[in-house]
């Protein structure tokens, strides 16, 4: 090997944790077809792919979920307009990344679905955080409580609903779109 | 199938188990029967219409359908409707963030108007929040 093509081959080494065009266009890829599906499931409460998305995407597109997520909850802030639910997503969908991260090593329709499940069933807890925090800034931490709580409950039916139609989506989906992912696999 | 996807199963239903069962607990329990209600709506420029009335509903949904003179409008979402419009004047979030709050006895609602119960001599508060 040359001096040249030594160097040459280095710099391309550094530069590797860098985005490149494909990068973009990938990221810009994973954010349409979320969005996209989104839409697509709009009509239907509580049933929707993103988690599905989001899990899929981590596991293949490793790091440049980082780039994802922060995009799509901005578009959807964009489309929808930035209310309390906004906040929600802030945290909500990089929780579900960093999961995926530390359960990486799975690799059956099952376990994923039941991750997903569970994701789905304990969504409307991890939503009434804010409620709790607005509730204790205004009128203390009982009254925090007691409002967040409140919150959680009203919703446990639509928790339901999106916790087994996040495990029925994974299980069914898994297996095929893992396929063209590993077909298709960046790495 | 493996001792951890069992394991992980059993916990998925047992989580199931007992989200219902909190929901079965805690969930928001109407009263049957006759009640005396008031409903205030407070609009933009902080006007107060009150409505007295005495009603069999269950949820707030229903009474403020009976109260005569009260007219209201929204979009039906998977936790009821969101109101939109009250008494012809119209909160749009998108356009300026104004949206119609809901107080209880002079406290914020944790319901929309589908699932807050309905319980003698309460007073509910319709007001124009931006």
């Amino acid at each position: 090997m040359s001096l040249t093509k030594h160097k040459a081959d280095t710099i391309q080494s550094r530069n590797s944790s860098k985005l490149t065009t494909k990068d973009i266009t990938t990221v810009a890829m994973m954010v349409a077809i979320i969005e996209a599906c989104k839409v697509v499931l709009a009509g239907i409460p509580n049933v929707e792919v993103t988690t599905f998305w989001i899990i899929l995407f981590t596991l293949y597109f490793k790091k440049r979920i980082l780039f994802v997520i922060p995009v799509f909850v901005l578009i959807e802030g964009a489309m929808y307009g930035f209310g309390l639910w906004w906040i929600m997503y802030l945290y909500n969908w990089p929780l579900l990344a960093f999961i995926t991260w530390l359960f990486r090593k799975m690799n059956s329709a099952i376990s994923w679905s039941i991750l997903s499940g569970i994701f789905g069933l304990l969504y409307g807890a991890l939503c009434s955080i804010p409620y709790f925090i607005i509730g204790t800034i205004s009128e203390g931490i009982e009254s925090g409580f007691a409002s967040g709580f409140a919150w959680w409950i009203a919703g446990i039916p639509f928790d339901l609903i999106h916790g087994i139609a996040n495990f029925v989506l994974m299980f069914v989906l898994y297996h095929p779109v893992n396929n063209v992912l590993t077909k298709y696999n960046p790495h | 199938m493996n001792k951890k996807k069992i394991i992980g199963i059993v916990a998925f239903i047992l989580l199931i188990a007992a989200l219902v069962g909190a929901y079965i607990a805690f969930r928001p329990s109407a009263t049957a029967g006759d009640k005396s209600i008031t409903i205030e709506v407070v609009n933009s420029s902080q006007e107060t219409t009150s409505y007295d009335i005495d009603t069999d509903a269950e949820f707030l949904r229903q009474a403020m359908e009976e109260t005569d003179g009260l007219e209201f409008s929204g979009s039906e979402s998977e936790y009821g409707m969101m109101l939109s419009t009250v008494n012809g004047e119209t909160a749009d979030y998108e356009k300026d963030g104004a949206y119609w709050s809901i107080m209880v006895n002079g406290e914020y609602g944790n319901y929309g108007i589908d699932q807050q119960p309905v319980a003698d001599g309460d007073v509910y508060q319709l007001i124009y929040t931006k």
